[in-house]
């Protein structure tokens, strides 16, 4: 069991707990001046919110999908200590705010990969969901791996696909897990091939090594329905914006 | 950075400012640095569309195959021709049927598995299919399971539960309508057996491993028991072959009709033991039985005479057919045996279908391959050991 006494230290004010060891980027600090946002940029990237992706969901949506779910208390790895609002009957439950923020955070990421063109590969070891998983990557025209991982796919590309192959540039975790105890091997890979990964991490999972932790229940298939329809709308703005681009680009001769 | 060279330029505003400080010298190489601030991506910036390094390296390949193979097509033509003149035919109508027959000829071999035998074929009989590029100019995998290292087999299992799913939905969908179920809403599959895990591998340009084959099976077995599975007989029956013996019980031969009109329908190569002969059955007929020139009579013992009489009793066609047959070598049960199995293959012709089913169960068209079995030295008979004494 949670030491009761911790708990309460931690529960108490979310925000000045130290993220420890976390390799994760730091979300930023949301900012209401409208005049930032209206003001035109030149490029995408000084845009704190290019594709619009905060209008996707609101925390309202996250509750509805009972994101806000954790495992048991005795399960909790202590890196997630952060993201949490408190306890309920033994279980734990997330701060849907802190969420939230990181789940626009890696939305923004997504569209802004998917606007350059990059691959982006789903991930799910959990065979309810796998099939959503897989669906949503096809319907977005991005990549799915939701089976047994070969050891060595990123590590040893050449070798296990008999040719020089292009890996993603992003990964998204649906799960981290393999099961309840070990991670999944390509969280690990994806860190030593510095591919940039998001991962919906639960209570009993470590975000050390995802670029963009999103703190989230895993488990629960309407949770993940709702991660999959949200990665799959920052993925469509992203190409859509791309599209666009290509486009204006086609008929100012840009590259002529 | 390692991730993906040719591409890391794209990305490495990205990461920079997006995601956290990577350290990299990488140098942006791209020849349109006015517009990289605004959008750095390698393969639209390229007017020359110049192609990545995964396409190159599967160019390079694919050349080398064709070469190969055009390589092996030569020498096939040569041998071919050399064979041509062995056989001292014409070369223009010497087909691959030619050959094999030339092969069998000129190197006779009694290796007992034929795929171990001399053969020559053409070389994209030979050499396995290969998989196109998988990839386009950009790298970008064209499958979208293409990291899964298989992405044929998973898709196969994505569409088996893409269908599950359906299914699902249009019985829930009937429920809520309350309707009547369908009455054909089962499947009969029993026509046929799953593709064997090497025609798969064929089929999927793959190889799958034995757990792998099994999820297959069992993926599709869940399938078909599923309500309404016959929403998805296309799918299934590409997975499906048919059952090799009942598709040759259903070559059954016309008869033919002598110059009375009377259907008749002979039967060779009737074998039991060491008797042959063959077997004709001319029907309509009044029951007469004729074995070498004899009535039934040539079988002296009962047991014979039942043998021979049964598939025309177990049919009903006892007085409605004539049996001539012609029989030689053996004993009295291997000849009768041998004439059993000739009325009743010959009667295939001249029953239903659900007689010929039952015919089937009650093994009266199962050959029977028993051979004697020779004696052994150093004992009396096959079997039989000399009388044992302790001393």
């Amino acid at each position: 069991m949670f030491p009761r006494i911790i708990l309460n230290r931690i529960f108490k004010n979310v925000t000045i707990i130290p993220r420890y060891n976390s390799t994760a980027a730091k979300p930023l600090e949301h900012s209401d001046n409208n005049e930032v946002i209206l003001k035109a940029k030149s490029s995408p990237l000084d845009h704190p919110d290019y594709f619009q992706v905060h209008s996707l969901f609101n925390v309202k949506d996250l509750f509805d999908a009972r994101v806000h779910f954790g495992h048991k208390e005795g399960s909790l790895n202590e890196l997630m200590a952060p993201y949490l609002y408190g306890s309920r009957q033994g279980h734990l439950i997330f701060d849907l705010d802190v969420t939230a923020e990181h789940l626009r955070r890696a939305l923004n990421f997504t569209a802004h990969i998917a606007y350059r063109g990059g691959i982006i590969c789903f991930f799910n070891r959990n065979a309810l969901n796998a099939h959503i998983v897989e669906k949503t990557a096809l319907e977005c025209g991005e990549y799915a791996h939701t089976r047994f991982w070969k050891g060595g796919i990123f590590t040893n590309a050449n070798h296990q696909f008999g040719a020089i192959t292009r890996l993603p540039d992003l990964c998204i975790f649906l799960n981290t897990q393999n099961n309840i105890l070990n991670q999944h091997t390509a969280v690990r890979d994806c860190a030593k091939m510095l591919i940039p990964s998001i991962g919906i991490v639960d209570t009993n999972c470590n975000p050390n090594l995802i670029t963009y932790p999103v703190p989230g229940n895993d488990d629960t298939p309407v949770a993940v329905e709702l991660y999959c329809k949200l990665f799959k709308g920052a993925i469509q703005r992203g190409k859509e914006a791309r599209l666009k681009f290509l486009q204006e680009a086609e008929e100012q001769g840009t590259f002529a | 950075m390692p991730v993906s060279k040719y591409f890391s330029s794209s990305l490495h505003s990205v990461y920079n400012k997006n995601a956290r400080q990577y350290s990299s010298s990488h140098k942006n190489t791209t020849n349109a640095h006015d517009i990289n601030d605004q959008f750095t991506d390698w393969e639209t910036l390229n007017k020359k569309k110049s192609i990545s390094k995964p396409m190159k390296a599967y160019l390079e390949r694919a050349r080398e195959h064709d070469d190969f193979m055009k390589k092996q097509q030569i020498e096939y033509n040569i041998g071919k021709r050399h064979l041509t003149n062995m056989m001292g035919e014409d070369p223009e109508t010497f087909t691959q049927r030619d050959v094999d027959r030339a092969i069998e000829y000129l190197f006779p071999s009694g290796i007992y598995d034929p795929a171990a035998r001399p053969l020559m074929k053409p070389p994209e009989e030979v050499f396995p299919a290969r998989k196109a590029a998988e990839f386009d100019e950009a790298g970008r995998p064209h499958h979208f399971l293409f990291y899964t290292g298989k992405p044929n087999f998973f898709q196969l299992l994505f569409d088996a539960a893409e269908h599950l799913e359906n299914l699902h939905k249009f019985e829930d969908k009937v429920l809520r309508n309350k309707a009547i179920p369908e009455q054909k809403s089962k499947l009969d599959l029993s026509s046929g057996v799953w593709v064997s895990k090497d025609q798969l591998e064929i089929m999927l340009v793959e190889t799958i491993s034995d757990l792998e084959y099994d999820n297959f099976k069992l993926v599709m077995e869940r399938l078909v028991s599923t309500p309404y599975s016959y929403r998805c007989i296309d799918f299934i029956e590409k997975f499906r072959k048919p059952l090799a013996s009942q598709k040759f019980a259903l070559e059954i031969p016309k008869p033919s009709f002598d110059e009375e009109g009377r259907a008749y329908i002979t039967t060779y190569e009737c074998l039991r033991k060491k008797a042959r002969g063959d077997v004709t059955i001319h029907s309509p007929g009044t029951g007469k039985i004729i074995i070498n020139g004899k009535d039934i009579t040539y079988f002296e013992d009962i047991q014979s005479r039942e043998q021979v009489i049964f598939p025309l009793i177990f049919t009903g066609l006892q007085n409605r057919v004539d049996v001539e047959c012609n029989i030689e070598g053996g004993g009295p049960s291997g000849q009768a045996g041998a004439i059993r199995w000739g009325i009743a293959w010959g009667l295939r012709s001249f029953v239903d279908k659900s007689m010929l089913e039952s015919m089937q169960v009650a093994g009266l068209l199962t050959r029977d391959h028993r051979r004697r079995e020779r004696k052994k030295p150093g004992q009396p008979g096959a079997r039989k050991k000399p009388t044992w004494k302790r001393r």
